[in-house]
């Protein structure tokens, strides 16, 4: 019997030599990328795993099975229920955030396991695919349990399927990285930027998050989503070497155009998570820590190592890890009715931390929670709406997240005016995406816009219930009520 | 004689946290349309007498229209704190 490394290349690289057919014809570029390469120039192509068939099935019903056991003994409501109200909201931020994302990578994978252009690249694409599968399922399945104990839970699912600002802004980059991405793309958007760079080390992080603040279901669940990701990440370098040998400037384009479109929805996501929503004694470092130690000195190297410089917008993103989700989370907090998780009101503690943590940009972000919190003094515990904002606010047209970016002194929105229609985007870098391929995105409407359209109605109860399905029982609030314990002692203090 | 037409501009409140869509009228002043500014951000930042509106970085007469200021739909328009200018 052939003994595994006798074989496994055999099976692995299993190109054929057309005869019938020309190679074009078979991974014609506008399904497999350019630039079009002949296989020559993709059969080095190889990833240190190798895993066979028989090794990824053992291995992900071993995972299976420890998940199982995990969720048996601890993932019950009780367990859930003795969470604090800020880490539930960091699970249903996150719960809704992934599972359908996930599910928008199996599409890709599966392109990529047809017609990328090696055959162990389509291999393990397609082990990415059934990876991705395990990822739309697990979080459904755990958190499908809190639903009949916490209706927001039931946007686990359903998040994806609205219009719900959030939604539109999700959908706009996961159809374009995940659904519509050629694997070329797909390979250097989703598996070097998105899983190498972010993802994969964010599930690292999260799970020390999350087994410091006790909970092991999130914990496990991250981890085992984490090893399949380390794996099938791998599709991205090998990728990229090529392209980088054959198309510099265009892989410089794809790292560039991805890192940002990457950062800003990994800032909201899990920025709100490290620096508001995960209680303050189970805080071990703050966003921007984890962002330096894990995102940035490990992205540089890599993409030095591939031959290429670091995005031309470097400095402005390095400036926005302490600014961008701060400034989308107070954003949030004044519009919390229009998302499906609540919001915590970070006190006297919490700032003193953060003003630790941020001494450049904090100081600027401060007078927005003493405005917030002398507000709910003013107004008493569970009145929501006197900190509540009524106004509509803009999107930007590239990323279609809120205006947010720069800072409060000065925000870099900026409007630019293309074929007798304005634009606004939120960043030079959304600008610049927006340039390089404005027939991609041009006919996506912003929130505004379809307000102005007339598709989505202007005031904000109508546009929360009727245009992005949110109801009174699941749409964002105060996690407490305005009742904190640091107002007690101030002028009109709330605390019952 | 400027027709009364509503005017949607995206407004930045000096301090703010992110860009809004206020609407206002092409009669509006310009004044008025500072007010409009500082109430829709009045959760988060406090109103000040001490402020102007800016566009395109010039300083705008609050004694103008919003038609006679030359602000059209979906300009860019900030309010600024006279300390800040």
């Amino acid at each position: 019997m052939l003994k595994r490394q006798e074989w496994l290349d055999l099976a692995r690289k299993l190109d054929w030599t057309y005869s019938y057919v020309q190679e074009q014809d078979v991974f014609p570029e506008a399904m497999s990328g350019r630039p079009w390469l002949e296989h020559a120039a993709w059969q080095a192509w190889d990833e240190p795993y190798r895993t066979t068939f028989a090794e990824y099935v053992t291995g992900q019903h071993e995972k299976e099975g420890a998940i199982a056991a995990v969720r048996d003994a601890v993932g019950k409501v009780a367990d859930f229920g003795r969470h604090d109200r800020g880490w539930l909201s960091a699970l249903k931020l996150h719960g809704a955030t992934l599972p359908l994302a996930e599910f928008a990578a199996v599409v890709g994978n599966l392109r990529a396991a047809r017609f990328g252009r090696d055959s162990a690249w389509r291999t393990t694409a397609a082990f990415g695919a059934l990876d991705e599968l395990r990822h739309t399922q697990i979080p459904l399945a755990i958190l499908h349990e809190l639903v009949g104990w916490d209706p927001q839970f039931d946007w686990t699912h359903r998040l994806f399927h609205t219009n719900e600002w959030v939604a539109v802004a999700a959908r706009h980059f996961v159809d374009e990285l995940l659904l519509g991405a050629n694997p070329i793309e797909f390979a250097i958007a989703t598996n070097f930027v998105f899983e190498t760079g972010f993802t994969n080390l964010q599930f690292v992080g999260l799970s020390a998050v999350a087994h410091d603040v006790g909970d092991r279901m999130f914990e496990k669940m991250v981890q085992s989503i984490q090893t399949d990701e380390a794996r099938h990440a791998q599709i991205g370098g090998p990728v990229l070497r090529t392209l980088v040998e054959h198309d510099k400037a265009y892989a410089q384009y794809l790292v560039d155009k991805w890192f940002w479109r990457s950062w800003l929805f990994f800032a909201v996501v899990t920025g709100f998570a490290m620096d508001y929503l995960t209680p303050l004694k189970e805080r071990k470092q703050s966003f921007r820590e984890f962002v330096n130690e894990w995102i940035i000195e490990q992205f540089e190297r890599m993409i030095h190592e591939y031959g290429l410089a670091r995005p031309w917008y470097w400095a402005e993103f390095v400036k926005s890890t302490g600014y961008y989700h701060h400034l989308v989370y107070a954003s949030a907090y004044t519009y919390r009715a229009t998302v499906w998780f609540d919001f915590v009101l970070p006190g006297p503690e919490e700032r003193a931390w953060l003003a630790e943590k941020y001494p450049e940009s904090w100081p600027e972000l401060d007078p927005v929670w003493t405005r917030l919190s002398e507000r709910w003094q003013a107004s008493g515990p569970g009145v929501e709406w006197f900190t509540h904002g009524v106004t509509p606010v803009g999107f930007c047209s590239l990323c279609q997240l809120v205006l947010c970016g720069g800072t409060p002194a000065e925000n870099s929105a900026r409007v630019v005016e293309r074929d007798g229609r304005r634009f606004i985007f939120c960043s030079d870098p959304c600008a610049w995406i927006f340039e390089r391929e404005p027939e991609r995105y041009a006919k996506h409407l912003t929130i505004v816009e379809r307000i102005l359209a007339g598709e989505a109605p202007a005031n904000l109860i109508e546009l929360v219930r009727d245009y992005f399905g949110l109801t009174e029982a699941t749409w964002g609030k105060d996690a407490r009520g305005g009742r904190y314990p640091f107002l007690v002692n101030s002028p009109g203090g709330t605390a019952e | 004689m400027t027709r009364d037409e509503l005017v949607p501009l995206y407004g930045f409140v000096q301090g703010d946290t992110l860009g809004l869509l206020v609407l206002v009228r092409t009669t509006d002043t310009v004044a008025q349309l500072a007010a409009v500014l500082q109430e829709a951000a009045t959760m988060r930042i406090a109103p000040s007498a001490d402020v102007f509106v800016r566009h395109r970085h010039a300083r705008l007469d609050p004694t103008l229209t919003v038609a006679a200021a030359g602000l059209t739909a979906l300009d860019r328009v900030e309010l600024v704190r006279e300390a800040n200018a």
